[in-house]
């Protein structure tokens, strides 16, 4: 058995129908544990075969002639004068019936009356719950609608993450020194890329901490993100990356915290740096 | 069991896992259950385990084959795979079995749903979408045999030899169709999954 085989045999419809052979279907699980072509196929297969019953079972509602099938099929087993016997008792309840349904006539038409209020009391439940299933339908339809979107956009954002990135824009800013005048403007400044990261490279003084904490924080001193767990390269700095997308164009300050064990964070610097629009704006 | 000649076969890769794990290898276990992760959670849910079930019996599948393996290997170190199926099999009866036993309906609602499982909202609204892929599908076939040619083989679940049979097709025209449809069922299913607009 291979492929080829497979294919030919239609071994993974038969075996999600359930009609391969006992050795041959132990042949096909042995295969499939490690064939991630042919699970595919079978889930393929599977999603296939139930899309074509559902499709069938909304076209094809059961009908009422099976009923009278059966009817015909039930008497035909019966013996020549039993068939006779029941005909003739069907003629006499035929001959019976109308005149016993004019006596009961009268007292019919009021318990139908009532019974037609009461159906059509049941209606008007059954429609208001019919429309409440219907709003819930929807809803899950528009919500998973949203999540497969979410998905799609997860599923891009992955596969540009994956991709190699050139031309990595690199930013090694300058810690601020004193409180400087009010109102500066940031002298740390680089052009925003058009996507991708960017990598930061911040200086820290000694004596070093065991990790430091960079906080991004916008020019209204909302804070935008944080890095957690830094630690000092061996040119006494902290480097990391962070998506462009975070930052655009405007002012920015990294606050950087230290921290030692048990100790409360100690602040280690302020890098306050504008983003400008790419060259294109 | 592969015809693709880049990879090794079945059997040699089986082989040598075994091979490592009764070595002591670590990393040859993480690739045993790489290897046959998916593979067994779909057998469990062929058999009838729902996700979470089918999950605990993988999980319990792999701790007793390896085990074994790490006392000592297989007789037909090639075997691994029907070892393996045959342990989730034999765990899912096992389980099966126990439940079976265990389980008492206090009311005939809760026999009802026993019985009969009704698809929840979501899965519905799943269930009539693949539907409509199906539609979408046949509306695209080029001929009326071709459409019978799937509605009796997925619906009426009839045999190929019959088919073909009554509907003047040889085999090689048969499995066009079907590898055709389900290639197309494969990209609006995968589409739909995704998210995407097609």
């Amino acid at each position: 058995m291979n492929h080829t085989y497979i294919e030919e045999n239609q071994i993974a419809e038969r075996y999600v129908a359930g009609t391969l052979a006992d050795a041959e279907r132990e042949r096909f699980e042995d295969h499939y544990l490690s064939c991630q072509e042919c699970l595919d196929r079978l889930e393929v297969t599977e999603a296939l075969q139930r899309g074509f019953k559902r499709m069938a079972a909304d076209e094809d509602p059961p009908r009422p002639a099976t009923r009278q099938l059966a009817v015909v099929a039930w008497l035909a087993h019966l013996g020549r004068s039993r068939q006779i016997g029941f005909l003739l008792a069907a003629l006499l309840v035929l001959a019976v019936l109308p005149s016993g349904l004019a006596l009961r006539g009268a007292a019919e038409h009021g318990r139908e009356l009532a019974q037609v209020r009461s159906a059509l009391e049941q209606e008007k439940q059954r429609s208001a719950a019919n429309a409440g299933s219907a709003a819930e339908a929807e809803k899950l339809r528009v919500e998973l609608k949203t999540s497969r979107r979410e998905r799609a956009s997860e599923h891009e954002q992955l596969a540009l993450a994956l991709q190699p990135q050139a031309n990595v824009p690199i930013a090694s800013l300058d810690v601020e020194r004193g409180a400087g005048p009010l109102g500066a403007e940031p002298t740390n400044r680089l052009q925003q890329p058009a996507m991708g990261s960017i990598v930061f490279e911040l200086p820290v003084d000694p004596p070093l901490k065991n990790s430091y904490r960079a906080i991004l924080r916008d020019s209204q001193g909302h804070e935008i993100t944080r890095v957690e767990d830094l630690h000092p390269s061996q040119r006494d700095s902290l480097t990391f990356s962070l998506s462009a997308s975070l930052a655009p164009p405007g002012d920015y300050t990294f606050s950087i915290e230290g921290s030692t064990s048990g100790a409360k964070p100690i602040p280690a610097g302020r890098f306050p740096f504008r983003i400008l629009p790419p060259p294109n704006h | 069991m592969s015809d693709n000649t880049d990879e090794p076969d079945e059997a040699t890769v089986a082989a040598d896992l075994v091979r490592r794990i009764v070595a002591g290898d670590a990393s040859a276990e993480g690739q045993l259950v790489e290897r046959y992760r998916r593979g067994l959670l779909y057998l469990l849910g062929h058999l009838g385990a729902l996700p979470d079930l089918a999950d605990d019996l993988q999980q319990e599948t792999f701790r007793i084959v390896i085990e074994r393996l790490r006392q000592g290997g297989l007789a037909d170190p090639a075997g691994l795979a029907p070892f393996l199926r045959g342990t989730a099999r034999n765990l899912f009866t096992g389980e099966w079995r126990k439940t079976g036993r265990r389980k008492t309906y206090s009311d005939t609602g809760e026999l009802a749903q026993a019985v009969a499982h009704t698809p929840s909202p979501l899965q519905s609204l799943l269930l009539d979408e693949e539907a409509e892929m199906v539609r979408r599908l046949i509306a695209e076939l080029p001929t009326e045999r071709d459409r019978q040619l799937l509605r009796r083989f997925y619906v009426d679940e009839e045999d190929k030899d019959s088919i073909c049979a009554d509907l003047g097709l040889d085999r090689l025209h048969f499995n066009r169709v079907l590898f055709r449809a389900r290639q197309r069922f494969k990209e609006l299913w995968s589409a739909s999954r995704n998210g995407r607009p097609q």
